[in-house]
């Protein structure tokens, strides 16, 4: 998908980050590097597929075409 | 503010419950689109607006709209861009209207008690939570260009080009902008600690 890499190193600040916690030392290489550390740990609340799966079977059904009426009678 | 991180909860060891969204009658597709882009979905709309809940809201109405509008999607940029173009409208539009109000965010513990997240350690806990702040506040004291930027160039699987047609600007506009933008995250970021 990706046309050209985004994350050159040499254009990139070097982020050294602590991610606190004495023994936690953990580094980053870039903002991205950092941000997508933390786009994997953050979980989607289940409760919005309950939700959606809800609202969803709320919507109205699409009206059938006359030969689907007619089909099924 | 600082409680934008997803925090486990006791449930978190439980094996994960079938999605759903695959009970619908025409679900599977959908379901299988869900579980593909929802985190990057809610992730944007979590770091964009620094509102659990109304991220929560935002991923919502974004795939419900999705599941009325998917036979109008004509494939002219990837299935990833079409959901983010419609998240950041729907973030935008509510930032807009609580611009005129008092705006107080509404994230308390309770917020989280909903929110799953995959075994860690107690360690592992304390660390993610605190990045997660961090990288909130930090965030927070971008200009909504550059935390928009961050975010969608922080997805591997977009292209500058197609961060560039998102944030409605040229691909060399995104390169130079992000440079500083790399720049301002850090100096705030350093701040944080």
């Amino acid at each position: 998908m990706k046309q050209e890499s985004k994350h050159r190193p040499q254009e990139q600040h070097q982020l050294s980050h602590s991610a606190s916690q004495q023994s936690a030392m953990r580094e980053f290489a870039s903002t991205e590097e950092l941000l997508r550390h933390d786009a994997a740990q953050t979980d989607v609340p289940p409760a919005i597929a309950e939700r959606l799966t809800q609202s969803i079977a709320k919507l109205p059904q699409k009206p059938q075409s006359w030969w689907q009426r007619w089909l099924k009678r | 503010m600082d409680s934008c991180v997803n925090e486990p909860t006791p449930t978190e060891t439980a094996p994960a419950a079938p999605n759903p969204l695959r009970s619908l009658p025409d679900g599977t597709e959908f379901a299988a689109l869900y579980e593909e882009h929802s985190k990057a979905v809610y992730y944007l709309a979590l770091r964009f607006l620094c509102d659990p809940q109304k991220a929560e809201d935002v991923t919502h109405d974004v795939f419900l709209k999705v599941y009325r509008k998917l036979g109008e999607f004509r494939g002219e940029s990837s299935i990833r861009t079409w959901l983010y173009r419609i998240t950041i409208n729907h973030c935008q539009n509510l930032k807009q209207s609580w611009a005129s109000r008092n705006l107080v965010t509404t994230a308390d513990d309770t917020v989280w008690n909903t929110t799953a997240a995959p075994a860690e350690s107690p360690l592992r806990v304390l660390e993610t939570k605190e990045l997660g702040e961090r990288i909130q506040k930090a965030l927070d004291e971008l200009t909504e260009e550059y935390r928009l930027l961050l975010l969608l160039v922080a997805d591997e699987e977009l292209s500058y080009e197609e961060v560039a047609a998102l944030t409605e600007q040229t691909a060399d506009a995104v390169r130079g902008k992000l440079h500083r933008a790399r720049k301002a995250f850090a100096v705030q970021f350093a701040k944080t600690a």
